[in-house]
């Protein structure tokens, strides 16, 4: 599907990503404003907004952070006009703030939020199980378990919100986001984009005081009225099975599994899909539970589904055997796979699963043994390698802990590397080595990538500035949000196509937070990089060091458009004399060893010319293939 | 049972060798011929030299976007170390077609810069552990192929041509090359069109005494 065919007027099927088919129902339904902070598993609905900016008639921001993008979307929505933000598990947590009360004061056009969660933390810091924000901040919540449940509920989302004039949430989960099918599309008639008269009425998004309680009063109205609808919601289903005794409570990904452990059982219970799980339509469920003796609640995560069964199973069936993670049957860590749904399955039902799952496993962690492990790393190119490279050479000796935060730098944390002392969330990094610097005799480095810092670490900087704390903090400046995709920040530089923006310069910021020893290097210039950060380092007082230059692929993407060729190294075998200088601490994917002599080898195919390599070798065997620059 | 009816394939490979543009373009084979399709991909951190996989289900009752362990009809490679690190999906006597190029993970690198005793894990040792899940390992050059293409980067589209070949495999070869020329960026389409035909070919010529393939006329 390409970006084209996202905006045809007309119906069609199409292989879409969820991420994808959740863009396409907005646009049906006439959002008119958008805006979010790209996060893994949602950040393809930041990217495919993104490259429509110019073909569609609604405003389409990438915020700096997901409070901002929530409040951005509120404020149109407060308004009259429908608007959408996306964000992953934990940047609710920092929208969560403006959600509760977002609860509280609602909305009069639309909105939709989409908060992903990531079941096995496939790339996020946690496992984090967001459906409890719902409950406590009153908010609706959706579950689709694929994209055209997605794209229907995304739809149904809006009207809600305007019915009910309360947010909606769209929960999903990382096999639901990044889960392709074919998605029939709908309809799409779009009404140009215009700006209304604010309709004055005070107090009307004011809570404070007796506004406050009286919103809370008519929150939990609304949520009895939404109850009330959801009991009979299309997005419940209903399938009765040939085990009268036997029933299974589902929703999300889980659903698609459950379905699955049936088939390749051949068991047949009563199924019921869930897919309103805020507020619960208790009528329905107790009506599901109450012929049963045993009732199986299939959930990743949290028994969050299982404890309110629990709890309408203790009014109207107390007798009820309930099968899931509290019985011990299903675990609450990581995501589910329809084998493991058939092996609890295969117990209850006394039915074998067609394969011995425990013994394919066993057998492949036998025929496993051995093989080099390949987490994820820096990119052939990627500066974030020279800046480590420096950084370490520049604190040779010198005793410190190392605070870091999310972002691809992350990753030094990983093996062959291992660098890294703590890292918890967005902008962590600048708080906790304030802490780190009351605590700690050692000296104390912290780092935080631009667009984290945008996010989160300018208050743990003005904090630090104010509170004359003593530690350096580097900032990796490679002009975009590397990791989700290099999508655009504040201190990006600006394409042509955006005449209206700026671009905020993070030593600008820095000076004007309060910081006064700012240094600024060059990641690929290792040598003078390590001998100016060395200096800097030696400095009392906080400082900051701003490591600049651009992302690999990013910087490839630019070159690739302007047709500029990337030029590979290669290793002078007459030279190189096994120093492993090119190698350690360095550690990049296009580098290896040739088995026959045991020098070095480089990649044609993944060097990306750098050259950092070639300045790291000390007898210069590391040449570029069209002459040595 | 669902299983007859459906053929699940696991894409296995290293970030950046385009994982994501191949079940792209089988995703967008099956909308044209109207089979249904279900993927479960891997996005994120994965263009950063780590492992990834994809799961890609074809039939008219798929479900759920992850294969079941033991299940998968085929395991498409695109690097030769990972098709071991997903060998628990593959179903026994299934298919493996992977490339024969290994990418040594750095983790491994630095151990065989510190120790000189030390070697890489090849090529051999990997296709002599798969053996003992299935016979009908095929391991071809995709790379060579590739360049040959005229774009290293099309090792994707080669292997894609090579499983084409086989019966088993439920795409019909004109939607798939349709599909390559939608989905591919005009200046890649010629090479990545010729990727897939010298893919096709290769496996035509060195697999199907081994499997049933397709007539290629």
């Amino acid at each position: 599907m390409g970006i084209d065919d996202i905006i045809s007027e007309a119906p069609k099927t199409a292989f879409m990503l969820c991420n994808e088919a959740i863009v396409r129902a907005a646009l049906e339904s006439d959002i008119k404003v958008y805006a979010a902070y790209p996060g893994s598993p949602t950040a393809e609905i930041v990217d495919t907004f993104y490259a429509l900016r110019h073909k569609l008639d609604m405003r389409i921001d990438i915020s700096s952070n997901e409070k901002v993008a929530l409040e951005t979307v509120a404020g149109a929505a407060m308004a009259g006009l429908r608007g959408m933000t996306s964000m992953k598990s934990v940047g609710l947590n920092v929208a969560s703030d403006t959600f509760y009360t977002l609860g509280y004061v609602g909305v009069k056009g639309g909105l939709v939020l989409v908060v992903a969660d990531d079941p096995h933390a496939h790339s996020s810091q946690s496992e984090q199980d967001g459906r409890y924000f719902s409950p406590s901040a009153y908010i609706p919540m959706l579950e689709p378990s694929d994209p055209t449940d997605a794209a229907r509920m995304v739809k149904y989302g809006f009207d809600l919100s305007e019915k009910f004039q309360t947010p909606v949430v769209l929960r999903t989960v990382t096999r639901v986001n990044h889960q392709s099918g074919l998605v029939r599309t709908g309809e799409m008639k779009r009404t140009p984009f215009q700006k209304v008269d604010w309709p004055h009425e005070p107090t009307r998004f004011v809570t404070v005081a007796e506004s406050a309680r009286n919103f809370k009063h008519h929150m939990l109205e609304r949520s009895k009225a939404i109850m009330e609808e959801f009991e009979n919601s299309e997005l419940n289903t209903k399938s009765i099975g040939n085990s009268p005794d036997v029933g299974v409570i589902t929703s999300s990904a889980g659903y698609n599994y459950a379905i699955e452990a049936c088939r390749l059982l051949d068991v047949s219970p009563s199924v019921l899909k869930l897919g309103t799980t805020y507020p619960l339509p208790e009528k329905l469920i107790a009506d599901f539970i109450s012929p049963l003796k045993r009732v199986i609640v299939i959930e990743e995560l949290s028994p969050y589904l299982e404890r309110q069964v629990a709890a309408i199973a203790k009014e109207v069936n107390p007798g009820i055997e309930i099968i899931g993670k509290r019985s011990g049957h299903f675990s609450e860590a990581l995501e589910y796979n329809a084998n493991i749904v058939a092996k609890v399955f295969s117990q209850l039902f006394g039915v074998k699963t067609p394969r011995d799952y425990d013994a394919v496993i066993s057998r492949a962690q036998k025929l496993k043994q051995g093989i080099p492990v390949r987490p994820p790393t820096f990119c052939p190119g990627c500066p974030h390698r020279g800046t480590f490279s420096a950084l370490r050479k520049a604190l040779k000796g010198v005793k410190h802990v190392f605070a870091s935060d999310i972002g691809c730098y992350s990753m030094s944390a990983l093996s062959p590397n291992f660098y890294g002392d703590s890292m918890l969330c967005m902008g962590a990094s600048v708080g906790i080595a304030a802490g780190f610097f009351y605590s700690v005799n050692e000296k104390v480095i912290a780092m935080i990538g631009d667009s984290t810092f945008f996010h989160a670490g300018m208050p743990g900087l003005v904090n630090a500035v104010h509170n004359d704390v003593d530690f350096k903090l580097i900032i990796l400046d490679n002009d975009v949000t590397a990791m989700t995709g290099q999508q655009p920040h504040p201190g990006t530089p600006l394409p042509e196509d955006e005449p209206g923006m700026k671009r905020v310069l993070l030593e600008d910021v820095v000076r004007g937070m309060g910081v006064e020893d700012v240094t600024i290097v060059d990641p690929y210039d290792v040598k003078n990089a390590s001998d100016t950060m060395k200096e800097a380092l030696s400095r009392l007082g906080l400082g900051v060091i701003i490591s600049r230059r651009v992302c690999a692929l990013h910087g490839d993407r630019l070159k690739r458009r302007s047709g500029e060729r990337i030029i590979p190294n290669f290793v002078d075998k007459e030279v190189c004399k096994r120093i492993y200088a090119c190698e350690k601490d360095f550690h990049c994917p296009a580098i290896s060893i040739d088995e026959e002599d045991r020098r070095v080898i480089i990649s044609r195919e993944l060097c990306d010319g750098c050259m950092v390599c070639a300045k790291l070798c000390p007898i210069g065997a590391i040449k570029s293939t069209e002459g040595a620059k | 049972m669902t299983e007859k009816s459906e053929f699940s394939t696991l894409l296995a490979g290293v970030g950046g060798q385009g994982l994501m543009l191949l079940s792209s373009v089988i995703g967008e084979a099956c909308a044209m011929s109207g089979q249904r399709i279900i993927t479960g991909e891997q996005h994120g951190l994965s263009q950063r030299s780590g492992s990834i996989s994809v799961h890609l289900r074809i039939g008219p009752d798929v479900i759920s976007p992850l294969i079941p362990i033991g299940s998968a009809n085929a395991i498409i490679s695109l690097e030769a170390l990972e098709t071991l690190r997903y060998i628990e999906y593959l179903q026994d006597d299934g298919i493996i077609l992977m490339n024969s190029r290994i990418m040594h993970p750095i983790t491994e690198t630095s151990q065989v810069a510190k120790d000189k005793e030390l070697s890489y894990f090849g090529l051999e040792e990997i296709e002599k552990r798969l053996s003992e899940v299935t016979e009908n390992v095929l391991a071809l050059d995709a790379l060579a192929l590739a360049r040959q293409a005229g774009n290293p980067l099309t090792e994707n589209i080669v292997l894609l041509g090579a499983v084409c070949a086989f019966e088993a495999f439920p795409i019909p070869m004109d939607k798939v090359r349709s599909a390559i020329s939608q989905i591919v960026p005009e200046k890649a389409r010629e090479a990545n069109l010729t990727a897939f035909e010298l893919g096709l070919k290769a496996s035509h010529a060195r697999f199907c005494d081994k499997f049933p393939c397709k007539n290629l006329e």
